[in-house]
């Protein structure tokens, strides 16, 4: 599944000497998946990477629509990149709640013993 | 001719000029990218938790790098910088989501831990109290060979000729509580007694009116009910002979009868 993004940034890159790119199909597919897939865990537009992911995915759109599909592949690619450090950016920043609120529960039981002692 | 030249010239130079103004930026893209990438392949950590991205990093790198050795191809020198460096910062945002996970998974068990010493600290705090409330309570209380535990209030904790409670019967009374608390299957019967003075019936009535005034308050203080008898005894069984006001005063009381652990109680008189 990993492998694929970069298979299919090999093959278009392969076909970039070609005077005009295909349709990046594939790829818009993949960031559009990014995206979702950040959104699920819980990012926002409050992630910056978010924002910057949504606006290149909608150029890279406007890009499809009139057929500039080289600027389109560009946005998209990077656009699914920083969905994903989106969604890691979220997933550590919830890891780190969780373990802050499980370091304050573990420093009162270590309060507790000590007053019990 | 030689009008043409200085233009052409300037032009050469505008263009190299703005060749070497992107030259530029993406020297400065492939400059961070590659800081970011050395960061995260040099870290044991990020390379045991995300290879994967790590690599990508690399392979992005290389490529903008091999871009960067030909003419016009800043754009995709600083896209595939971009790349390498939004790789790298996965690759680190991946490790320290791990990291994360293994300290927590540390720290839950810490957390088990302490929870299990808290609760036997706790446990032996109660016992110890426990302990140290049955010493008191026995303390109070003398053993009697027929009826078991015996608790006296004596005649000072009421009034003379009244059934209610003095205030200074408070601490004895919660203590009793506490105990009966601490040892759910004890019951105790209460038992009432007068000196020999007035009228039978009055201290039959008197004596069953202040061990009922006890068990009252160990109601109104929480102890089940059913786990309390009441007995008026009157004028019966003197612990000291009438003749005296001493002796009188020691009649007048209030006993109080703990049945053993498993709550049987030492028969009545």
């Amino acid at each position: 599944m990993r492998t694929q993004p970069l298979f299919v940034v090999l093959a278009l890159l392969a076909l970039a000497g070609c005077a005009s790119d295909p349709a990046p199909h594939e790829q818009m597919r993949l960031t559009e998946q990014a995206l979702e897939q950040a959104k699920a865990v819980g990012a926002t537009d409050d992630v910056a990477e978010l924002k910057l992911a949504e606006d290149k995915l909608a150029r890279a759109r406007s890009n499809m629509a009139s057929e500039s599909f080289r600027d389109a592949r560009l946005r998209a690619e990077q656009a699914e990149l920083d969905a994903r450090l989106a969604e890691a950016k979220v997933l550590t920043l919830k890891s780190q709640e969780q373990l802050t609120l499980l370091q304050s529960r573990v420093d009162r039981l270590r309060k507790q013993l000590g007053e019990q002692r | 001719m030689s009008s043409i030249k200085p233009l052409a010239l300037l032009a050469i130079a505008g263009v190299l000029g703005l060749q070497g103004c992107a030259s530029e930026r993406s020297e400065a893209a492939l400059d961070q990218a590659s800081t970011a990438f050395q960061s995260v392949k040099d870290d044991s950590n990020v390379l045991r938790s995300a290879p994967r991205d790590v690599i990508r990093a690399g392979e992005s790198l290389a490529k903008a790098e091999r871009l960067a050795t030909y003419w016009g191809t800043g754009a995709d020198v600083r896209h595939y910088a971009y790349l390498s460096q939004r790789y790298s910062e996965i690759a680190r945002e991946h490790s320290n989501l791990v990291l994360n996970q293994e300290r927590q998974t540390k720290l839950e068990l810490e957390r088990q831990r302490l929870q299990l010493a808290l609760r036997e600290a706790k446990l032996s705090s109660v016992q110890q109290q426990g302990k140290w409330l049955e010493e008191q309570i026995v303390s109070l209380a003398t053993t009697d060979s027929d009826r078991g535990l015996v608790m006296t209030l004596g005649d000072v904790l009421f009034d003379t000729g009244e059934a209610e409670l003095k205030n200074s019967a408070s601490r004895t009374v919660l203590k009793l509580v506490q105990f009966l608390q601490l040892n759910p299957r004890r019951v105790v019967r209460i038992e009432g007694y007068t000196d020999s003075t007035g009228n039978p019936d009055d201290n039959l009535k008197l004596s069953r009116d202040r061990a009922q005034s006890v068990a009252d308050m160990l109601v109104d203080l929480g102890v089940d009910e059913k786990r309390i008898q009441v007995i008026g005894y009157g004028d019966q069984d003197p612990v000291e002979v009438n003749a005296s006001e001493r002796g009188r005063a020691q009649n007048r009381r209030v006993e109080i009868v703990f049945s053993d652990e498993k709550g049987r109680l030492g028969a009545e008189r």
